[in-house]
């Protein structure tokens, strides 16, 4: 007798997974009861937005003119709360003079570009994709 | 700790932990797929740095 297909298991809400893995990095992780990669993925984003702050790189935001600015700015954005914590509370801005500011940059890139991944990694979770 | 060097191999590492973790979940899948991407980065860097050796970096570009 056919087996029926196989229902993929779903582990937890589909948007608050989502949310608080952008929102918080590694925080979509803990939710879906991976806790030990959650603070791992969480040290490793944090760090990366860290060492780009030391370094006076650039968090981008959207300049007229330059429209390659809004990819720049959405790939920074993908850190979640650090982005609006460090351009809104702490008001960071980098330093285009400072000696690290290019590394910086791409540390504050890779930053956000990392938890856009986690939030995909959580979405196939969610979805019984992945493990 | 502006280093050139330094900061790559630190960039490096992060980038490599990350895609470790987040690619594999066997320990020796996860040490092997990490020595991979690390020396691919730091290496391919090197190699880089290497073959443009030969050419002058020439004076900073003026800041907009």
């Amino acid at each position: 007798m056919p087996q029926p297909p196989a229902v993929p298991e779903r582990r937890g809400n589909a948007v608050v997974a989502v949310l608080s893995a952008w929102l918080v990095p590694g925080l979509g992780h803990f939710y879906l009861k991976r806790p030990l990669r959650g603070l791992a993925f969480f040290a490793l984003v944090v760090a990366s937005a860290l060492i780009g702050c030391a370094l006076e790189g650039n968090l981008y935001k959207v300049m007229a003119g330059q429209p390659l600015t809004m990819l720049a700015t959405f790939a920074s954005m993908g850190m979640g709360f650090l982005y609006f914590l460090l351009r809104y509370a702490l008001h960071y801005q980098g330093n285009i003079m400072g000696a690290g500011y290019e590394y910086g940059t791409a540390f504050l890139l890779t930053a956000g570009l990392m938890n856009l991944l986690l939030v995909l990694d959580v979405w196939d979770i969610v979805r019984g994709k992945k493990e | 700790m502006l280093s050139h060097f330094l900061l790559m191999v630190l960039y490096a590492l992060i980038v490599s932990l990350f895609f470790t973790l987040l690619w594999r979940r066997e320990r020796k899948e996860q040490i092997k797929l990490f020595l991979q991407v690390f020396l691919g980065m730091v290496g391919g860097g090197l190699l880089v740095a290497w073959l443009m050796y030969p050419f002058p970096s020439g004076p900073p570009a003026p800041i907009p």
